[in-house]
């Protein structure tokens, strides 16, 4: 049987921030359209276990993006995945020839490209907004939230933000999933394993192997 | 000596409970001395309302409305209960205001329309003048000893203030600063709340413990849905889908959730109903941004076109639904290409990917 050589894609703590974060925000965003419209998305048996759950995984979600926020600059993994405008708005044309089928390969950008990157960035914007507006909304009694909330506009506005901001994160993890898991079953593997086949991304990670 | 109550001594004895607990009865006697030992004495003035804060004043039961203005407060000057008119009245309001600068209370009722010069609110004549709103908001307010801002339109701008706002309508608190600011917001507020504050002021002559927005704690510091008697509803997830339904009204757009008051347990009309109870939704009057939201739907609904409106869920739904399409078709796409399928591991070779 051929050796399959592999390489190391995710550290152990990029895969336990990513299913933390991940349980985190689809529990969210399943008790979050209950709690906003219980009738049109008959989820949960009761709102008294929806609230919970929400607010429970809110804290999760707040550790979990100090924490990857954090492991992201002690491991010097930010380079990674965050957006630089300089260096990846040259790079966007090529990946979205790739993607449209214009073009049958794509120059190495590293371990992602400027789309995820640029994703994976808008979900850090994304959940601070989140737990922003969320604490403001699950806080009121609490002055420094109610004072934050009028300035931005009082709690009608709180809470259209809140709701958009998550249909945001329903579209772009329906993007996520479909582009990893149609890139190839290891890339989905490589988030539970770690590693990926050495050849996986064809010639350009060989050729600095070699 | 009956051991037993009837029912009539029983009725009596609950009537005069609720008037024990209601704060301002209650106080009646207090305030009655420090107002014969020269309580500070009130102004109340009325800009762009609809006098509705006024109305609901009268409606005070503990203490009634006669004995307020007769015992509790030394009423100088109110638009519609001052015997006098015309300038003899506006005089002897600013005679008032200033032989007691810096002691008496300013109560404002309405917003304050500010836009050429005030002269869309004019309240009277004085020196041969036109008294505009926003003069008297000024002149009085700048030597009271604290402004109570009764009704929402005067705390925080209210229904006149809502765009688009011809007349430029403003909170008191931006015409008068540097003087000390109690806001006793409601569309309109309970009697209750104006009374227990002027109550509280005259009798200790020092502002209530205000929260955030200056709102009186005593009264502001409960959320509706928390003391709701629908709440259970809510919890067990009965919604009505109805007026008239048993069931928790959020999604007929109540906006408990996050409206601040007492009148769940105070109740309205000599402690009748409210506006739950009476099966209507909250609406938030007692918040500051109050009316910006549509009263009867969940969360207002977003543009979409010139004229056209749609929901959160309308738009995300339709937007959902393209990116599923998108997804199907670029799937299509990479099997057609050989990117994914049974293709794929002879093309890796040829440099893909």
């Amino acid at each position: 049987m051929k050796v399959v050589l592999m390489d190391d894609r995710h550290s152990v703590w990029i895969r336990i921030f990513h299913w933390i974060n991940m349980v985190a925000i689809m529990l969210l965003i399943f008790t979050g359209f209950y709690i906003h419209a219980p009738q049109s998305f008959p989820l949960f048996g009761n709102m008294d276990g929806a609230r919970m759950v929400h607010f429970a995984m809110a804290y999760v979600l707040c550790f979990g993006v100090v924490l990857r926020v954090y492991y992201a600059i002690a491991a010097k993994d930010a380079h990674n995945i965050v957006f630089n405008p300089k260096k990846d708005i040259p790079n966007l044309p090529s990946m979205m020839k790739y993607y449209l089928f214009m073009s049958n390969s794509h120059p190495d950008y590293g371990k992602y490209n400027p789309g995820q990157k640029a994703m994976y960035t808008g979900w850090l914007f994304m959940a601070l907004i989140q737990i922003v507006t969320g604490f403001i909304l699950y806080k009121p009694q609490v002055a420094f939230w109610a004072n934050l909330g009028d300035y931005l506009g009082g709690d009608i506005a709180i809470r259209l933000v809140h709701l958009i901001v998550t249909w945001l994160f329903v579209l772009t993890v329906l993007a996520h999933v479909y582009l990893d898991v149609s890139e190839g079953v290891p890339v989905l593997k490589s988030m539970f394993t770690g590693k990926i086949p050495r050849d996986f991304h064809g010639d350009q990670s060989a050729d600095k192997s070699a | 000596m009956p051991t037993k109550l009837s029912r009539r001594d029983f009725v009596r004895l609950c009537a005069g409970s609720a008037a024990a607990i209601s704060l301002s009865g209650f106080l009646v006697p207090f305030i009655k001395e420090a107002a014969a030992a020269g309580g500070p004495p009130v102004i109340w003035i009325q800009g762009g309302s609809c006098t509705g804060c006024s109305i609901s004043i009268l409606n005070t039961v503990h203490p009634d409305i006669e004995k307020v203005i007769t015992e509790v407060i030394g009423l100088h000057y109110h638009p519609n209960l001052s015997a006098g008119a015309g300038s003899l009245v506006i005089d002897e309001m600013y005679r008032v205001a200033a032989e007691n600068s810096k002691k008496f209370y300013l109560v404002v009722e309405g917003a304050v329309p500010v836009a050429d010069d005030g002269a869309y609110c004019i309240i009277g004549e004085r020196n041969g003048h036109h008294l505009t709103f926003v003069q008297a908001v000024k002149e009085l307010g700048s030597q009271a000893a604290g402004i109570l801002n009764f009704g929402t339109c005067s705390a925080y701008g209210g229904f006149p203030a809502t765009p688009p706002n011809p007349t430029e309508c403003k909170p008191v608190k931006e015409i008068v600063k540097n003087v000390p600011i109690v806001n006793v917001p409601g569309c309109p507020p309970h009697p209750d709340w104006m009374v227990g504050t002027i109550a509280h002021v005259v009798l200790y002559n020092e502002l209530p413990e205000l929260d955030a927005f200056g709102r009186p704690t005593m009264f502001f510091d409960k959320i509706i849905h928390d003391n709701c008697q629908r709440r259970q509803y809510f919890d067990n997830a009965i919604f009505a889908k109805n007026f008239g339904e048993p069931g928790c009204m959020l999604e007929l757009g109540c906006k408990g959730p996050f409206a601040h008051c007492d009148s769940t347990t105070r109740l309205w009309n000599g402690g009748t109903n409210w506006c739950v109870k009476a099966g209507g939704v909250c609406i938030g009057c007692t918040e500051p941004q109050f009316p910006a939201w549509p009263i009867y739907e969940r969360l207002p609904e977003m543009p979409v076109a010139p004229g056209i409106t749609a929901t959160v869920d309308q738009i995300g739904g339709v937007l959902a639904a393209a990116a599923v399409v998108g997804i199907g078709g670029h799937l299509a796409g990479n099997i057609y290409t050989g990117r994914i399928g049974s293709k794929k591991n002879q093309d890796m070779k040829e440099g893909d990917e």
